[in-house]
């Protein structure tokens, strides 16, 4: 088989390397589909380019400029965002639970949000699949939600924060257990890759792991893609798109290193996250009849609760987010939708102690003092829901970038039912932090991971695409990213990318795994 | 369990630990390499013009004061040098300029605020005045014709997170807060509460 050229069509273009570009990329390949990958960002090499420092890290976030407006501006960059072959889950921390049914109809259950148009059912074979795939490190049984196969590796050890959310929990009968985290707690090969040795604690998820034990796509889903054929264009920022009289892609337009190159193709999978991905539909006036593009805008709720201890924490070893609770997952007596996970956090110095300087103001001597602490804090958060408003999109500014594009603006203000249960999750978390031990308690604000904007639904007038993944108005463009996610599911948001990319992929290849 | 509590027992840890732990096998080259590098001193140019480099670096004396060290970390020339970049955090505030100009400006106002109030720029202020003037920011509590355009207090928490950042990425802080994360080339098998590794740091 002949590497396609620029000039020949490929069966599909593949726009982003992360979470849902990855898994689409292997599964079309080894399908036997001519497949080229279009990512922004560079190829990283693990052992030499990744360092084990915050400042370092940068490299791996989105520093294009996005603006933040709204009553609760996003922070991006570090936050929520990724560049490089990998994307996001370059620096992901592989915390990876499963949805939980009742996740895709909060409609149903609660009057409010939006329902999926596919559920539960259709991705627990997927699940399956990708915990297998990935190498997933989890307990077993797990103790919440319904019966599902046990994970094939045991559990990662529990650092300091995570031994002191097991200790606050089990004083106020909260269940836990060690969270499914997509590292490898034992070695194993990985088709395409090799050798993937066994997680070294070294707790720098964030900054990209070093050794390839965490289940970056960059050591899984890429190279199997590879392995079949696929080709990964690096450096490569799609712009545009060729259609013919049908309306129909047929070429996908990019800059590559200040020159525009063109890739003939058969179908686009757009896979650039939940602000790339409305933003090149947008800058290109595509596929937005119902007008829903850029619009649902929506981000966990992700307080953080910060404490002190007694003991040595020295919060920046072992995998950062050790142990879960979903015993919130449907909090009985409470005045909002949906419910919210909670887990232990670690944490680095620079993060900390922005966090401190930004969320408690401290600075002069007080700040030096209380970071002179450093060793002995540990943190709890929250994943929870956060429901879609008309009041939070994106949208094209007026300010134009370095490639002359329109840059990003985010409206975001939470909500009634964010702000309950952020509410009751910091009261929760209190309590939890209290039996524990903790002195020197406080809240930090945040909000995660960016979702919808391109929201998958059952009618063309509601939404972008169907609960394939295709656009209901252009018939050879399909979007698996997390922008067609109709809710926010009250679990970090990568495992279900995975699942509803290879899905749409299976489905475009005329598969039905039901 | 709670007889004491650790934020009153203020602790220090020995220096020299990261910088030590650099130029031995506990860390590896591209870790090293990047600690390296941020012990050289910043150039400090690009942004600021004198007048405003010298308010700045006034301001950066009181946001993290280092009276306690000789050769104190160039805080002020780091925040410079990582806005001359031009390389951002990947967003900003609706309501803010771009970094730079934010910068530049909002020091420009923190001096006119100190002339406003204490008829000296706020280089030429005393210790306690300064703290004065950068409170009133930080609440917001200021004088608008100084601060058009400009909201207090959303600079002042950029200000203050850029220069926060600026001393905790530097290997001289981290030895200052015991903290030893970049020893990464073998990883840790010490990672439950209160395990420590034979070459981690332990308070004075």
């Amino acid at each position: 088989m002949t590497a396609p050229g620029s000039r020949d069509a490929v069966d599909a273009v593949v726009v982003g390397t992360g979470a849902g570009g990855a898994p689409v990329l292997a599964r079309l390949a080894a399908a036997g589909l001519s497949v080229v990958a279009l990512e922004a960002g560079r190829e990283w090499r693990a052992g030499e380019d990744f360092a084990t420092d915050e400042a370092a890290q940068e490299g791996l976030f989105w520093t294009d400029e996005r603006l933040s407006a709204g009553s609760d501006p996003l922070a991006f960059g570090r936050n929520n965002s990724g560049t490089g072959v990998g994307g996001s889950t370059l620096h992901y921390t592989a915390y990876v639970p499963r949805a939980q049914p009742d996740d895709f109809h909060l409609n149903r259950d609660f009057g409010v949000g939006f329902d999926w148009p596919i559920g539960h059912a259709e991705l627990a074979p997927y699940y399956d699949e990708l915990e297998r795939f990935l190498g997933v490190s989890g307990p077993s049984p797990y103790p919440w939600g319904p019966p599902r196969r046990a994970y094939d590796l045991p559990p990662l050890p529990l650092n300091g924060a995570a031994q002191l959310m097991q200790r606050g929990c089990a004083s106020l009968g909260i269940r836990t257990a060690p969270a499914a985290n997509a590292a490898l707690s034992a070695p194993r090969h990985q088709t395409g890759f090799g050798h993937r040795p066994a997680c070294s604690n070294r707790g720098f998820c964030q900054a990209g792991c070093s050794t390839g034990a965490k289940a970056s796509m960059d050591v899984t889903f890429l190279p199997l893609a590879r392995h079949h054929g696929a080709e990964i264009r690096a450096g490569c920022f799609v712009t545009g798109f060729e259609r013919n009289a049908g309306g129909a892609i047929t070429g996908v337009v990019y800059d590559r290193d200040g020159r525009t190159e063109r890739q003939r193709c058969r179908a686009v999978f757009l896979c650039a996250g939940a602000v790339e991905t409305p933003r090149l539909l947008l800058i290109n006036g595509l596929a937005n009849g119902s007008g829903q593009v850029g619009r649902n805008l929506m981000a966990h709720t992700g307080r953080q609760l910060w404490g002190r201890f007694d003991e040595m924490v020295r919060p920046y070893k072992g995998i950062p987010g050790g142990l879960i609770s979903e015993d919130m997952h449907r909090p009985a007596d409470v005045d909002f939708a949906g419910g919210y996970l909670l887990q232990s956090i670690g944490v680095m110095p620079l993060t900390y102690a922005g966090q401190v300087a930004r969320g408690r103001g401290l600075w002069g001597e007080a700040l030096r003092r209380h970071m002179r602490g450093y060793n002995h804090v540990a943190g709890i958060n929250i994943l929870g829901e956060c429901l879609p408003s008309p009041t939070n999109y994106i949208e094209l500014s007026d300010e134009i970038d370095r490639r002359g594009l329109p840059k990003p603006r985010s409206h975001f203000s939470a909500g009634e039912n964010e702000k309950r249960l952020h509410t009751h999750a910091e009261r929760v978390m209190r309590e939890i932090w209290a039996a524990a031990g903790a002195s020197d308690v406080w809240a930090y604000d945040r909000f995660a991971h960016v979702i919808g904007t391109c929201r998958m639904g059952a009618s063309a007038q509601t939404a972008v695409v169907d609960g394939d993944c295709r656009s209901f108005e252009i018939p050879n463009l399909l979007i698996c990213d997390n922008s067609v996610f109709p809710s926010a599911l009250s679990v970090n948001p990568a495992l279900t990318i995975m699942a509803v990319a290879l899905r749409a992929a299976d489905r475009f290849l005329g598969r039905d795994v039901q | 369990m709670r007889q004491r509590d650790p934020l009153k027992r203020d602790q220090h840890y020995p220096p020299g630990t990261v910088r030590a732990a650099v130029d031995t096998d506990l860390v590896t080259p591209a870790t090293a390499r990047a600690l390296r590098a941020r012990l050289l001193p910043p150039a400090g140019q690009g942004v600021f013009d004198a007048a405003g480099r010298t308010v700045l670096v006034a301001a950066c004396d009181r946001l993290l004061p280092q009276a306690d060290r000789s050769a104190p970390i160039d805080l002020a020339g780091i925040v410079e040098d990582r806005l001359a970049s031009g390389v951002g955090d990947g967003w900003r505030h609706d309501v803010l300029p771009c970094d730079a100009v934010a910068m530049q400006r909002g020091v420009a106002a923190i001096d006119a605020t100190a002339h406003a109030r204490h008829g000296l720029g706020f280089a030429q202020l005393d210790m306690l005045s300064r703290d004065a003037v950068l409170a009133a920011v930080q609440r917001g509590d200021v004088e608008a014709q100084a601060w058009a355009g400009l909201d207090p207090r959303r600079f002042f928490e950029e200000l203050l997170a850029a220069v926060t950042e600026a001393y905790y990425a530097h290997p001289i802080a981290q030895e200052e807060i015991g903290y030893l994360g970049m020893a990464d080339a073998k990883g840790w098998t010490e990672v439950g509460l209160g395990a420590r590794a034979p070459h981690e740091p332990e308070p004075l």
